[in-house]
């Protein structure tokens, strides 16, 4: 690497600093929930660490992680300096500033809205502050991304873009449009309420805005995953990658149909009508298709590799594998998560059977699954990888790894499986007790203690996991330099595959004919604010 | 990337022919009044079902309850309201606020609680015989004064319970199963609402009273019905214990 070294170790360790902690409130809730503890004494408590731990786990580790993996791959794929190292530490900081200014009012009770929002709730206009800050630190980014992809393109006209780069900046444009959504929605809606310009919200247009931001938001946490998946994962388990331009596809149509379906989050409001909903249903199903074009192209891609070390069979192959691979371990580990998480999903998706599961712990269950399970593992697999390149050091003990990647798996079923199972039998989300003493429901007690189980599983990994990195990062060494995974066939990329601007066009075409509707009915419908609940505070 | 375009397009009208026009088909509420009307319905336009007279009942109270209500008033305006409260409150309310005849105190009382019940009073929303007459010849200027004067006097017992696990499951937990809220999530302790009084040190008579008066019905002026449907779920027992709780002496 070049310059950007302290700068992409910099986002990491925030990232991770604040994921070892936000990971100890979510299995504080837990347990307090669960029989092993008497009720929480006071609700509200419980919704705090509720917000704490969903604002840090899906604003701050996420864009942090994306930013520093995307300041890494400019220098590592495009092989020059990153452009603008002044602006990604403005970039940066802008980040921590809002971390920290939304942390205050979250600590001090006055933000207990739920990383979502929920107006007619309304927090304190610090954290709404707070959370604006943390976005607009991630547009340098994706500004940033954008220059140095020009400045790239300028220097080699003609020349395909390096797949990680094509991917990096897919996610930036995608996240670039989708917090869109939300920006309007906190500027435009809840902020002139925060700060006590008005006393009433339209909840139901507001909701709408968030959807926007809320479905693609999971595809811009993703992508990091899903460049590891292409870049990083044949190279590492000594193989090649099946199909350069099977990825480049999966990218593109992530970045056209993860943004416009986000109103299958609200099926069960009465604000929208059934029409939209369905569309919305139809396209999410669409956004599997990349997913499961990019889960056959990296079976394949091990599958060259088994072969390359001698496997044999149709199935005789997988006994070749490079079990002893942290990689390897960590991208099958993904997959089971992405398979159970992703049928799951489909379920979550189909317009009927969500009415089974609406706000139920399954939805928790599935969220944590193919977010904290499948993709933050490979997140943990970026650093791993990155580590040597960053901080200088010699390669990380394999054996740590894996009983990290290991205990993360485990951990993540025993927590996901019974909130799954409970939430089929109808146990709401978003419970700070349950009464348990009700005959009723004594039978699922155990669920919630297993739960609690595997969420300390999970603690006990992710303090591995830091432990591991701030471990090595005080032995020196002379790390190897970095490559990404080389293609298995010599690839022309066409040229459609190699430009963003057509896609980025569908992308905001689509969100046209899927939003324009329902947010123009509503921003002109009359009397359909509500009045705003204020959370406490100044 | 022609071929793209044209695959999107293909793609979004066919969801669209779907949702919007087969999918309806499926319901006779849809299709009823043909395509058209099916299609704006799919999209979520209001229209009118059935067409049959609407039957509205009066609401239980005329009183919209707003954030300047709860400001603090002038202390011109307590002063105007201590002279009113002497003439009319205090033989039952007490000459401080606090009563000493089961009527309820209304020392630190939030203003918008003696402004909405006063206002229910004059109107006839909320029953009794004494307060009636009482609020009647009040104009809406005396209420706020009545209500900025009791607003300003100490309360008997100024801070709430600060360790909650001593009191009763009913106002730290609420009963989930039978879908009642805790009392302190809206009345204090854990959340403060817009209208909801505040009842530390009230009179045990009066708070059973009251609550046995929305279960039963006979008293309607809160909004939404929100009290009712809390006090119609608890038992005889139950009213008891919460307004044993709230009526504890000072110093429990």
């Amino acid at each position: 690497m070049f310059v950007a070294r302290r700068l992409v170790l910099a986002h990491f360790w925030v990232a991770f600093a604040a994921f070892a902690a936000a990971i100890l409130l979510g299995e504080w809730q837990m347990y307090v929930r669960s029989p092993l503890s008497s009720w929480v004494n006071n609700p509200e408590h419980y919704y705090r660490s509720v917000t704490a731990h969903g604002t840090v786990m899906a604003y701050v580790l996420p864009t942090l992680v994306a930013m520093g993996f995307g300041y890494a791959i400019c220098e590592l794929a495009l092989k020059r300096p990153l452009i603008g190292l002044r602006w990604g530490w403005a970039g940066f900081w802008l980040v921590i500033a809002g971390t920290v200014l939304a942390t205050i009012p979250m600590a001090a009770g006055w933000a207990s809205v739920l990383y979502t929002f929920y107006p007619p709730m309304i927090a304190s206009p610090l954290f709404y502050l707070g959370v604006v800050l943390v976005v607009v630190g991630s547009w340098v980014w994706v500004a940033l991304m954008s220059v140095n992809l020009r400045a790239w393109r300028r220097d080699n006209p003609g020349a395909p873009v390096p797949l990680a780069m094509f991917g990096n900046v897919t996610g930036a444009y995608l996240w670039a449009w989708t917090s869109v959504g939300a920006a309007i929605e906190v500027l435009v809606l809840i902020l002139p309420v925060a700060l006590g310009f008005k006393d009433t919200i339209d909840a139901g247009l507001a909701r709408i805005f968030f959807s926007w931001t809320l479905h693609a938001i999971v595809y811009f946490w993703l992508m990091p995953a899903y460049i590891a998946f292409y870049t990083i994962v044949p190279r590492a388990i000594g193989g090649r990658l099946y199909s350069d331009n099977m990825a480049r596809v999966a990218f593109v149509l992530f970045l056209v149909f993860s943004m416009p379906i986000g109103i299958h989050h609200l099926f069960a409001g009465p604000h929208i009508g059934a029409g939209f909903k369905f569309v919305h249903a139809m396209m999410t199903a669409l956004v599997s298709v990349p997913t499961l074009l990019t889960v056959f192209t990296i079976v394949a891609s091990v599958e060259i590799a088994a072969r390359l070390r001698g496997g044999r069979g149709a199935f005789g192959w997988v006994k070749a594998l490079p079990w002893g691979n942290p990689v390897m371990l960590a991208v099958t580990f993904s997959f089971v998560m992405l398979g159970f998480g992703g049928a799951g999903g489909l379920i979550n998706m189909s317009y009927q059977l969500n009415e089974t599961v609406h706000n139920t712990q399954w939805i928790t269950g599935h969220f944590h699954l193919i977010f904290g399970g499948a993709i933050v593992i490979m997140y943990m697999v970026v650093a791993y990888e990155l580590w040597p390149q960053l901080s200088g050091c010699r390669p990380l003990p394999a054996g740590l790894m894996k009983a990290q990647l290991w205990l993360w798996f485990v951990g993540m079923l025993v927590l996901t499986m019974p909130w799954h199972w409970v939430g089929i039998l109808g146990m709401p989300r978003r419970m700070a007790y349950y009464d348990y003493a009700n005959p009723a429901m004594a039978g699922q007690a155990w669920t919630v203690t297993v739960s609690a189980i595997g969420g300390a599983l999970l603690v006990l990994s992710a303090l591995l996991f830091v432990y591991v990195l701030w471990r090595s990062q005080r032995v020196a060494g002379d790390p190897e330099p970095f490559t990404f995974s080389l293609p298995a066939h010599p690839t022309h990329v066409p040229r459609p595959l190699n430009v963003f601007a057509p896609w980025v066009a569908m992308m905001i075409a689509l969100t046209v004919v899927n939003y324009g509707f329902p947010i123009a009915q509503l921003a002109t419908m009359k009397e359909s604010s509500v009045p705003a609940v204020r959370m406490g505070g100044p | 990337m022609r071929g793209s375009i044209i695959a999107l397009v293909a793609v979004t009208v066919v969801s669209l022919l779907l949702g919007f026009v087969w999918l309806p088909s499926a319901h006779s509420d849809f299709t009823a009044k043909g395509l058209w009307d099916a299609i704006c319905r799919a999209a979520g336009v209001p229209a009118s079902w059935g067409g049959g007279e609407v039957v509205t009942r009066k609401p239980g109270t005329s009183v919209v309850l707003l954030p300047e209500m709860a400001r603090a008033g002038t202390s011109d305006a307590a002063g105007r309201g201590a002279s009113l409260a002497l003439e009319k409150c205090t033989m039952c309310h007490g000459a401080r606020g606090v009563s000493a005849a089961n009527a309820p105190n209304l020392a630190g009382q939030y203003p918008e609680v003696i402004i909405k019940q006063m206002l229910d009073y004059k109107r006839g929303d909320r029953a009794s015989a004494a307060m009636q007459a009482l609020a009647a010849p009040l104009d809406e200027k005396q209420i706020r004064e009545l209500a900025a004067y009791y607003a300003s006097l100490p309360r008997p017992r100024n801070t709430p319970f600060t360790d909650m696990s001593k009191a009763p499951p009913l106002v730290r937990v609420g009963a989930p199963m039978r879908n009642v809220a805790p009392c302190a999530s809206c009345h204090g302790g854990m959340e403060q609402k817009l209208g909801a009084p505040w009842l530390e040190g009230m009179p045990k008579e009066y708070l059973v009273a009251e609550l046995s008066n929305f279960a039963q019905g006979r008293r309607t002026n809160d909004s939404h019905a929100q009290m009712r449907n809390m006090a119609r779920a608890l038992t005889a027992k139950e009213i008891e214990e919460v307004a044993d709780f709230y009526a504890r002496p000072t110093g429990e």
